[in-house]
């Protein structure tokens, strides 16, 4: 971080502004905090008003009553494996496109963009019937196998931008020495690139822990419903007890403040860099 | 471009590359060019597809819920695009001349509706904006403008603002971080210079820092342009496209086409269609934000 601009003479004014519209982004998530711990006849005291003492039973009832416990489960179950994969295919296949020689290379590479572009919705009809037929309609399998395949574009072009950056005179040495290239791929590249790994495993983690529409559109059956997709239906079931539903909303989001707090720096850069990409 | 010490011959090098593009090609690539010969296709995901050519897009021209649905997503970009990058320019040029903490402790906590799920936020702020025990109407009541409660999400005139102010809400702090990171790449000395010629703050941040900024603001505008045409979670979960089709959008409609009303042909020359307006987008925003400075940060 550099150096401000050396006018450090914003006014008090200016300060006030910026801290409320702080104060506004932070405003829905403190209370639905508030929420999560209010009782039913708490609410009815107001929406701003503290409870006598806080109801962490609503955090019992949403994890047991409100399937929380099985969306959580399922989210880690498609996330863990989704980004682990992605990053595998996407540094072979970076690889491949940073260093590597093969017919219709252009093409490939302007499929791939291609794939970063188009939103989901655009292939989700046939993406579903795809499912359908296979029989992988209600698996794990229709939720890890289409978000690995969304991943790879990204995961591609961000490992081969990074690998592209290495020093060509370390992978000549490695080359005369004699190394095979799987040797010099495990063994030179991927210690350097594990910044860069980390980096992509942050973004594939929100974006798979993020994703509705995949879990929407592939999954009707409530025993594999990722968490946002779970807090719908669960949202359509109680819709009446406000204090449960805010307790599952703190749930689906706890491990996206919790990384972002413990990330935050590399979150930031990450995600802003990223999207220059 | 010279050879790479590490190329060899072209079959030993698609062992590396063949996974990935196999699981691309059959997951994502496949099932996209699938969408197009669907949407020339009347199909209703049970009898054969019938050919139709491009049937299906011209009835898209005449078809007045189609253009209802593009013309909300018009005014939306409002919400998704002018009001976060001006709000995120402004904020990032005050934030800018404050003390270092002082601007992480503002950054970390504008940049959080960023790494939300915009599902769950849209069921949040769905109880947000709840008519009867909402949040948002307790607090008009609260401070006297207990009139202006309105049942924001049912009211034909204001659901679709509601839904923007969301929008809004969570893209100006991701836009704002984005041009302070490109703020840190402006040689200070022409700050220190503007002071020493006396230029106020103002003028210095219309003759230095927007022109620089104009790389970022490309990459902002890109972003919440493609974001708005993308929408569908934030609005399926607020309000589905209701009420009466007031916030419906191309994909809300291509969702109630294809998996309610089982018009898959015609469901998927919606889809296309959007995907066809991000192409356009792209081309139109790289083609007319041209920094003049070199593109350097993209």
């Amino acid at each position: 971080m550099s150096q401000s601009s050396g006018l450090n003479t914003t006014a008090w004014p200016m300060r006030i502004i910026l801290w409320l519209f702080a104060l506004m982004t932070v405003i829905p998530f403190g209370l639905l905090i508030l929420t999560s711990l209010k009782s039913r006849p708490d609410l009815l005291q107001g929406a701003f008003v503290l409870p006598e003492y806080p109801h962490f039973e609503n955090y019992v009832s949403a994890w047991i009553d409100g399937h929380f416990n099985v969306y959580f489960q399922n989210s880690v179950l498609v996330v863990l494996p989704v980004v682990t994969i992605s990053i595998a295919l996407g540094t072979l296949t970076g690889f491949g496109f940073a260093f590597l020689s093969f017919p219709f290379k252009r093409t490939l590479f302007v499929m791939m963009t291609i794939g970063m572009m188009v939103p989901t919705e655009a292939f989700i009809i046939p993406l579903y019937y795809e499912m359908r037929y296979t029989g992988l309609i209600n698996t794990y399998a229709a939720l890890i196998l289409p978000q690995i395949a969304m991943s790879i574009p990204f995961a591609t072009i961000f490992m081969a931008s990074a690998m592209r950056q290495l020093p060509q005179e370390i992978l000549e040495a490695a080359v005369l020495d004699g190394a095979k290239r799987s040797y010099i791929l495990r063994r030179v590249i991927l210690p350097l690139m594990v910044p860069a790994m980390s980096t992509l495993a942050l973004f594939l983690f929100i974006w798979t822990w993020n994703e509705f529409l995949i879990p929407l559109i592939l999954v009707n059956d409530d025993s594999f419903r990722t968490l946002p997709i779970g807090m719908l239906f669960f949202q359509g079931r109680y819709t009446v007890n406000t204090p449960v539903l805010t307790a599952g909303a703190v749930i689906v989001i706890a491990p996206l403040i919790l990384a972002y707090l413990i990330f935050q720096r590399k979150f930031i850069s990450g995600l802003t860099a990223g999207a220059t990409k | 471009m010279s050879r790479s010490p590490l190329d060899s011959k072209v079959s030993s090098n698609l062992v590396f590359i063949l996974p990935g593009l196999l699981i691309y090609g059959s997951l994502v690539f496949g099932p996209i060019i699938a969408a197009l010969v669907l949407s020339l296709t009347s199909w209703n995901g049970i009898s054969a597809p019938e050919w139709i050519g491009f049937g299906n897009y011209i009835s898209l021209i005449a078809d007045e819920v189609f253009f209802k649905s593009l013309k909300n997503n018009a005014l939306l970009m409002i919400f998704y695009c002018a009001v976060p990058v001006c709000l995120g320019v402004a904020l990032a040029a005050l934030v800018w001349n404050l003390k270092q903490k002082e601007q992480l402790a503002l950054r970390t906590l504008l940049f959080l509706p960023y790494i939300m799920p915009t599902a769950v936020l849209g069921i949040i702020w769905h109880w947000l904006y709840n008519p009867a025990f909402g949040p948002f109407n307790q607090a008009l009541k609260l401070v006297g403008l207990g009139d202006y409660a309105l049942p924001w999400l049912g009211d034909f005139t204001f659901v679709l603002p509601a839904v923007g102010v969301v929008a809004s809400w969570y893209f100006f702090g991701f836009c704002m971080v984005l041009f302070l990171s490109g703020m840190q790449r402006i040689d200070p000395s022409l700050f220190e210079a503007a002071k020493v010629d006396g230029a106020k703050g103002i003028r210095t941040f219309f003759f230095i820092t927007l022109p620089l900024l104009l790389p970022e603001i490309r990459i902002a505008l890109l972003l919440t342009i493609i974001s708005s045409i993308k929408s569908f979670d934030l609005i399926f979960t607020m309000t589905r496209g209701g009420p009466a089709n007031a916030t419906l959008v191309p994909n809300i409609y291509m969702y109630q086409l294809g998996f309610q009303l089982n018009r898959y042909g015609y469901a998927a020359a919606v889809a296309i269609v959007g995907a066809i307006l991000i192409f356009l987008v792209n081309y139109a925003v790289h083609r007319l934000v041209r920094p003049n400075h070199g593109g350097d940060a993209s």
